[in-house]
Formats: C-alpha cells, sequence, structure tokens
C-alpha cells in the first residue's frame, strides 16, 4: 500500500512539475519576446547571393535582410531606401542616385562603390546569374555579360562615395522599380572578395536591411533579429523573425493551426472550401498568369487553328471555381491586373478580353484544320512540373479537350528540373507554365514572345509583334508604350502560341494580431519591415 | 532346438480383391488433400471468398455506377458518400465508387500478373542454378545478390525514368525487382530434391538437364511456389501503391488505388472519404491474399499431411 501511494505521489510530483514547465515557458516566451513573427516560406533556398538567386522565397529572405537603392512601401509605390534622393535627366537616359548613411551591420558604411561592384558582379559571365538580363538596361551590361564589352565600358559609375550614376541604353520607366528588385540588391565588396562562401553561413552574412541573420538550420529556419545598425531602424518594431523552410504544405498548415507559426504562403486547394469563412485566410492579389505554351514547331500546333481551337473549349470558370478554388480571376488575354496603363488607369481593363470560350467556333476551327470532331488528331501530351494543383488543373483540361473537342491527351508530370530542360529545347507538345512580373510594367509579359526571347519557349515568331516590343522599349512616352503594348498583346493573343488559363492570387494563412505585413503582388512572397505584433 | 518349417504353417488367405492397406484408409490424391485441409482453415477461406468477390466487382462495378471513372463533373466536386455517388466524388468531381472498381482492375492485375512474371524468371533462374550447382551456381547467385543489395526504390526510379510511367513499365520494374526471391527459394528445393533416388533413375535412363528440371524437379517444387506467388501479389499492390505515392504510378485519368489513395491524402482533413475507400480496400486485398498464401502453405507442407 505504501509503495503505490509513494509512486502515485512521485506521479502526482511529475504531472504538477510538468504543468509548472508549461506555464513558465508560456509566459516566459511572452514577457521575452512578444515581437515575433513565425513565417513558413515554403522551400529550402538555393543560395542567398542576391546576384544569383532567381525564386521568389530566396527573394523573400534576402529582402529582410538587405536593403536595395529603393523598397516597395504598402501601396506598392516605389519608395527610396539606401538612396535618399535621385534624379533622372531630360532625356530619361541618366539617373544620379544620392545615397544616404547607411551601415553594413559589420559597421561599414554603404557606397555607391557597393552598388558598382554588386551590380558588376552580378552581370559578369564568371558569375553566370541567371537574371544577369535584367541589367541588360544598362549601357554596356549586355556586351560585358556576353564577354562581348569591357567591364570599364558599363555605365555605371560612383561618382564619389555618396553619389551613383546610371547610363541606360533607351528610356526605360520600370528601371527605377527594377533597383528594387533583388538582383539590384548591393553586397558589402570587402565581405565579398574576402570570402566567396560569405553568403552561406549567417556569421558573414553582412547585410545592410531591417533584419540580421543569427542562425540557418537547413531545412529547417532561419532565425534573425533586428539589424540595429539599419538606417532605418526605429521604423524596425518587430524584435525576432523565425522563417520556416518547410515545403510540405501538409506540415505547413498543421503547424499553422497548432499556434507554432503566424503566417505561410501557400494552401493546398483542397483546404480553400472549409476555411472560406476564416478570418485567418486572406486572398492577396497577384500579378501573375497561368498558361499554357503550345510548341509551335510541331504539328499540329503549327496551326494556329488548332491553337485556337484547344484554347477555346476550355471551361475558365469551372476551372478557377471547381479546381484552383482559391478566387483566382479567369484569363481570356495575357497581361494580369494591376499595371498602370497611360491613362492611369488599369492596363487590362482598358485592354479588356481579347477571346471568348466558344464551343461552336472551337469545333468549327479543329474542322478546319483537318480534324472534324477530333478525327485523326494525333495524340499529344500536356506536360506539367509535379505539383498537385498542376495535375488537377491538367486533368480537368484533358476531360474538357475529350468531351468538348474529341481529341484525346495525355499528361505527364516530371521533376522541375527536366522540365526546364525539356522547354528550353522545345521537347514537349503542350506544357503548363506561369510567369510573373520582375517590375510593375507590362513589358515583363509582352518581350517574353520577341523571336528567340529566352522566355519565349514556344517557337513562335511575328516580325510585327518584335516591331512593336521593341518600338514600346525604345522610348520613354508612356502613351506611345502602352499603345504599342496593347497591340502586341492583341497579335500574341490572335496567333495564341500561349492560351492564358488564369490570374493566379496568393491565398495566405495570417493570424490576426499581426499588423502592417506587406504581401506584394510579385516578386518576394512578404515584406516584415514594418511589421509587428499585436 | 531346431524349427522346421512345414507347410502346415502357412494359411492361405482369403483373397478379397483389395489390397491390405485400402480397406484401412480411402486413397487421397495430393490435390484433393491440400484441397480438403485448405478448405479446414477458415481464414485462408475466407481470404478466398474476398479475393473472388473483389475480382467480381472490378469487373463489374464499374458498370454498377451511373458515372464513368473518368467522367467529371465540376459542379459536384468533393460530394460526400450517398445519394447518386455511393463513395462520394473526389476533387474533380468523379465518382469514387466507379474509380475504386477501375482502380481494383489495374491493382489486382498488377499484382496478379507480377507475380506471374516474376515466377516464370524466378523458376527457371532458380531451378537452372540449383540443378547445375558448381560454378554457374556461384555466379548466378552472386549477380542475385549483387541485384539485391542495390536499394529497390533507387532502382524502381531510375527504371521509370528509362521506361516512361505507365502500365506496362510497371509490370517489368516490379517484375525485375521481385524475380530474385523467387529464385533463390525455387533453387534451394532444387538443390534438395536433385539429390533423391528418382533423379539418379532418370537420370541413368537417359533424360536430360531440361527434361528433369521441367518435368520432375520443378512440379515437385510448385508447392513453395504457389505460396510464395500468392504473398507476392498484395506485396506488388502495395509496392504499386507506393510509387503512385511519388508520382510514379499509372497516368492519369487511369487509377489505381495507389493513385486513389495518393490523391485522397490531399483531402484527409475536409474529405476523409476519399482516402478511406482506397485505403479500405488496399487492406482487405491484402488481409485476404495473405490469408490464402499462409493457408496454403499450411495445406501444402507434406510435414503436416494426416
Amino acid at each position: 500500500m505504501k509503495r503505490i501511494l509513494l509512486a502515485l505521489m512521485v506521479l502526482a510530483a511529475f504531472v504538477l512539475a510538468g504543468c509548472g514547465d508549461d506555464k513558465t515557458k508560456d509566459t516566459a516566451g511572452k514577457a521575452n519576446g512578444p515581437q515575433l513573427i513565425r513565417y513558413n516560406v515554403g522551400t529550402e533556398p538555393k543560395t542567398l547571393d542576391p546576384a544569383k538567386s532567381t525564386g521568389s522565397p530566396e527573394a523573400t529572405i534576402e529582402l529582410q535582410m538587405l536593403d536595395g537603392l529603393t523598397r516597395y512601401d504598402a501601396n506598392q509605390e516605389i519608395k527610396r531606401a539606401v538612396a535618399e534622393s535621385w534624379d533622372i535627366s531630360k532625356d530619361s537616359l541618366t539617373y544620379t542616385f544620392k545615397l544616404r548613411d547607411a551601415k553594413w551591420s559589420n559597421g561599414d558604411l554603404v557606397t555607391a562603390h557597393d552598388f558598382v561592384y554588386s551590380w558588376l558582379r552580378a552581370m559578369a559571365k564568371e558569375t553566370a546569374s541567371e537574371y544577369a538580363y535584367q541589367f541588360f538596361y544598362i549601357k554596356g551590361a549586355e556586351d560585358y555579360n556576353s564577354g562581348k564589352g569591357k567591364k570599364e565600358d558599363v555605365a555605371i559609375k560612383a561618382l564619389d562615395d555618396k553619389t551613383l550614376q546610371v547610363v541606360l541604353n533607351a528610356p526605360a520607366p520600370q528601371f527605377l522599380g527594377l533597383t528594387a528588385f533583388q538582383t539590384y540588391f548591393p553586397v558589402n565588396q570587402k565581405v565579398v572578395e574576402g570570402n566567396p562562401n560569405w553568403f552561406t553561413d549567417p556569421k558573414t552574412y553582412v547585410c545592410n536591411g531591417p533584419f540580421k541573420m543569427v542562425s540557418w538550420e537547413h531545412n529547417q529556419k532561419i532565425v534573425m533579429e533586428k539589424n540595429p545598425d539599419y538606417w532605418d531602424a526605429k521604423s524596425v518594431k518587430l524584435e525576432k523573425l523565425e522563417i520556416y523552410l518547410i515545403e510540405n504544405l501538409d506540415t505547413s498548415f498543421n503547424m499553422f493551426k497548432n499556434g507554432q507559426l503566424d503566417q505561410m504562403n501557400e494552401i493546398a486547394a483542397q483546404e480553400l472550401t472549409a476555411l472560406k469563412d476564416s478570418k485567418e485566410l486572406k486572398i492577396m492579389p497577384d500579378a501573375s498568369v497561368y498558361f499554357y505554351r503550345f510548341n509551335v514547331t510541331r504539328k499540329p500546333f503549327n496551326d494556329v487553328k488548332v491553337r485556337k481551337a484547344l484554347a477555346l473549349a476550355i471551361d475558365r470558370k469551372a476551372l478557377v471555381e471547381s479546381v484552383t478554388k482559391g478566387g483566382q480571376k479567369q484569363a481570356y488575354a495575357f497581361v494580369p491586373f494591376g499595371f498602370k496603363d497611360a491613362d492611369g488607369k488599369d492596363f487590362r481593363r482598358n485592354g479588356d478580353n481579347y477571346f471568348k470560350e466558344d464551343l461552336e467556333e472551337a469545333k468549327r476551327l479543329l474542322a478546319g484544320a483537318g480534324f472534324p470532331d477530333g478525327k485523326g488528331f494525333p495524340r499529344a501530351t500536356i506536360m506539367f512540373n509535379t505539383q498537385g494543383n498542376h495535375q488537377k488543373v491538367a486533368e480537368a483540361i484533358q476531360q474538357m479537350w475529350k468531351k468538348n473537342l474529341g481529341i484525346e491527351v495525355t499528361i505527364q508530370n516530371v521533376e522541375w528540373q527536366v522540365y526546364e530542360d525539356r522547354e528550353t529545347k522545345l521537347d514537349y507538345d503542350i506544357e503548363r507554365a506561369g510567369w510573373s512580373p520582375d517590375y510593375l510594367d507590362p513589358m515583363t509579359f509582352i518581350d517574353m514572345f520577341v523571336t528567340n526571347g529566352g522566355n519565349n519557349k514556344t517557337g513562335w515568331s511575328n516580325r510585327e509583334y518584335d516591331r512593336l516590343v521593341s518600338e514600346g522599349k525604345s522610348t520613354g512616352d508612356q502613351k506611345v508604350r502602352m499603345e504599342s503594348m496593347h497591340r502586341a498583346e492583341k497579335i500574341l493573343m490572335d496567333e495564341m502560341p500561349v492560351t492564358p488559363l488564369f490570374f493566379y492570387t496568393h491565398p495566405i494563412m495570417i493570424k490576426e494580431n499581426l499588423k502592417n505585413v506587406i504581401v506584394p503582388p510579385f516578386a518576394t512572397d512578404a515584406d516584415f519591415k514594418w511589421a509587428y505584433v499585436e | 532346438m531346431s524349427m522346421e518349417i512345414s507347410p502346415q504353417m502357412f494359411k492361405r488367405l482369403e483373397h478379397d480383391g483389395q489390397p491390405a492397406e485400402e480397406t484401412l484408409c480411402p486413397s487421397v490424391g495430393y490435390r484433393q488433400n491440400v484441397w480438403l485441409r485448405l478448405k479446414q482453415n477458415k481464414l485462408a477461406m475466407t481470404g478466398i471468398i474476398i479475393i473472388v468477390l473483389l475480382a467480381l466487382l472490378a469487373l463489374v462495378g464499374p458498370h454498377l455506377s451511373a458515372h464513368s471513372y473518368e467522367e467529371q463533373d465540376l459542379l459536384m466536386v468533393n460530394q460526400p458518400p450517398g445519394g447518386s455517388y455511393w463513395f462520394g466524388t473526389d476533387a474533380l468531381g468523379r465518382d469514387l465508387f466507379a474509380r475504386v472498381w477501375y482502380g481494383a482492375r489495374i491493382s489486382l492485375t498488377i499484382g496478379l500478373l507480377t507475380s506471374v512474371i516474376c515466377m516464370v524468371i524466378g523458376v527457371l533462374y532458380g531451378g537452372i542454378s540449383g540443378y547445375l550447382g558448381g560454378r554457374v551456381d556461384e555466379i548466378m547467385m552472386r549477380f542475385v545478390e549483387v541485384i539485391y543489395s542495390i536499394p529497390f526504390l533507387l532502382y524502381v526510379i531510375l527504371l521509370m525514368v528509362l521506361l516512361e510511367p505507365g502500365l506496362k513499365s510497371i509490370f517489368i520494374a516490379l517484375g525485375i525487382v521481385y524475380w530474385q526471391n523467387m529464385a533463390r527459394i525455387v533453387r534451394g528445393q532444387v538443390l534438395v530434391l536433385k539429390e533423391q533416388e528418382y533423379i539418379y533413375a532418370a537420370r541413368l535412363l537417359g533424360a536430360g538437364t531440361w527434361r528433369i528440371l521441367l518435368r520432375h524437379l520443378i512440379p515437385n517444387t510448385m508447392g513453395p511456389i504457389i505460396v510464395s506467388m500468392t504473398l507476392l501479389v498484395p506485396e506488388a499492390i502495395f509496392t504499386e501503391a507506393f510509387l503512385s505515392f511519388l508520382g510514379l504510378g499509372v497516368s492519369a485519368p487511369m487509377a489505381s488505388w495507389g493513385v486513389l489513395a495518393s490523391d485522397g491524402i490531399q483531402g484527409l482533413r475536409n474529405y476523409p472519404w476519399q482516402l478511406f475507400f482506397p485505403a479500405l480496400f488496399i487492406s482487405i486485398t491484402m488481409l485476404a491474399f495473405n490469408f490464402v498464401g499462409d493457408g496454403l502453405r499450411d495445406a501444402l507442407d507434406p510435414r503436416l499431411r494426416r
């Protein structure tokens, strides 16, 4: 009896101690760091070297630690960051930036020389940055990148420690916005030259942004804390930022539900219906387009009638309402909503839709191409990169084409690397694709499809289209630019080497006590500079 | 003392035309015997009945539903079971009842065909290796061990990349992976049997290697072969389900149970039936085949013969 009593007492002691522990942990958590946000960016970054990174998870992480010349605010307006002011010459070609007193986290000053060094490094051939083309607006950049020109001929100059001057090839109103883009972020010359792998270690990751890196557990999380040396440190209310690198949507969702995460990016389509009334689900705008490419170098997709017939036989309404379910908008044109036209209104609203679904017309076109009721249509394949939602969209479209046109297609999912390789080699029939803008101007969508453009990937070529794109690129006159882009888009939709399906949205889960988190519609997924916990 | 043997000591036996032993116990053939013992095994019989039922439903099931397995109704996505959708619908509004039974066809075919492929390769390989013995045996078995030591998944993924995913490549991949066990079992049996007198007798009478192998050795190892074939069926079904989970299974809109389960898990939180039904039938099938396999092993084992 005594023994049992003793055992019970020991057990009770454990239970009580356990409870006590929990409580102390809880209160300690609240007392120590209420200004903490835990956010899942959704994947391990491939690299945190701003010159080489391309994805939006990488850009999101870098944005918290680095500050470019400019930075977007909550209204997606370009605001001053390291640049205190700037001056644009009358011919819109020369940009002169005045830098403020900003410091690196190791105490060095952020100088104009750092920017010259960083940009030249990013566009150098040896760096092999995929995003080097983001600099091609600058005089001499393209030649330097291709090895034809010299480093000295690139028109980026530090007039003194605080003055940076850039000369462009042609007027480019989007250039100012680009200075907030990841590839344009500065790096500290001394640090980079002293240690080429500086970006892999939190200890050597010298930064000039709102936060600095404390630790990086691969595939787990990156911990950051407020950077006291940041020039605008008084605006940063958050003390600690934990960025989780969890890929599995289910794990991430569970963590959010259990209170281990405050904000997360992607939500599986199968969860969205049940979350409809949740106050934690926010559908944010996303200026990106989801589309299918046709390989116009292959039969029968070399025939515009076939491409149009396929495009007209897709029920986009059913697609966004029943398959993707995230409030996406049906797309009947290529450039998404959210870009300003010359008159200040929305480019898309001004341009309107270029086609509409029409089964009769689709059947007529298909018959005209020599495949009445789909008879004799060769077996084509829709290729997409492995991901649940792409598979569902492809299966739905496969069935729509079968039912509406009598065409059988197979669908094939491939790994991302294989997918990229095959689309570049034009080794596909039809492929799923998406495009997110690099800067807030329709040109980022329109210039994809110029003849032999790096992102064309359809084999399509149209002389009038090329002419309109170069016309749009040669002037700073918004009216002329926008007009030529509208006309180019019309050609693109008439010829249909690509068929748009829908414009993305960005559904996120975010706890209600998080304030001032910016969720931009492109390039990055979140900016926590002004964020705080209530 | 001496003993004289005289005719008086012997008595003529009344001959009734029957051999004496058979009056004691009716003759029962080997197969009959196995069947009798299998019949007494309740679990094994349940297994057989379930397999027959599943096979029947796989044949007629898809026609019982008003919907076809690939027909989508995007206005009826994620419907719970009931009404005109007995098992509910999936994320694209397809009837799960039709899809489960269509999936049964694919999964059962994969299971059965894979085990037949393995049997053919394994029996020939193991038989030759065991019977010829010596250096041939040494080389052949080392080869099996080398293949055995390569991680299974790596091997299958490599094959799938080479062969383009699809039903045919799943057969080939699984066949190539699973024959080694069969080969080892057959070799072991043949090693024992080839020392038996009747094999010497056959050889003395001039039978060739192939004749001995195919007419004498292999029929006598049939017991263990059948047992391991039965147990291989659920293993293949399960492996296919696992491959589908990794996205290496049959291509849409075809669906095996594995594909259905893999699709279903995405909706586990809100639409549990999408995982429940395929998972249920995968489990039932695996249990049924395992019961039958165990029952057969007991029934075929001569040591348990009464």
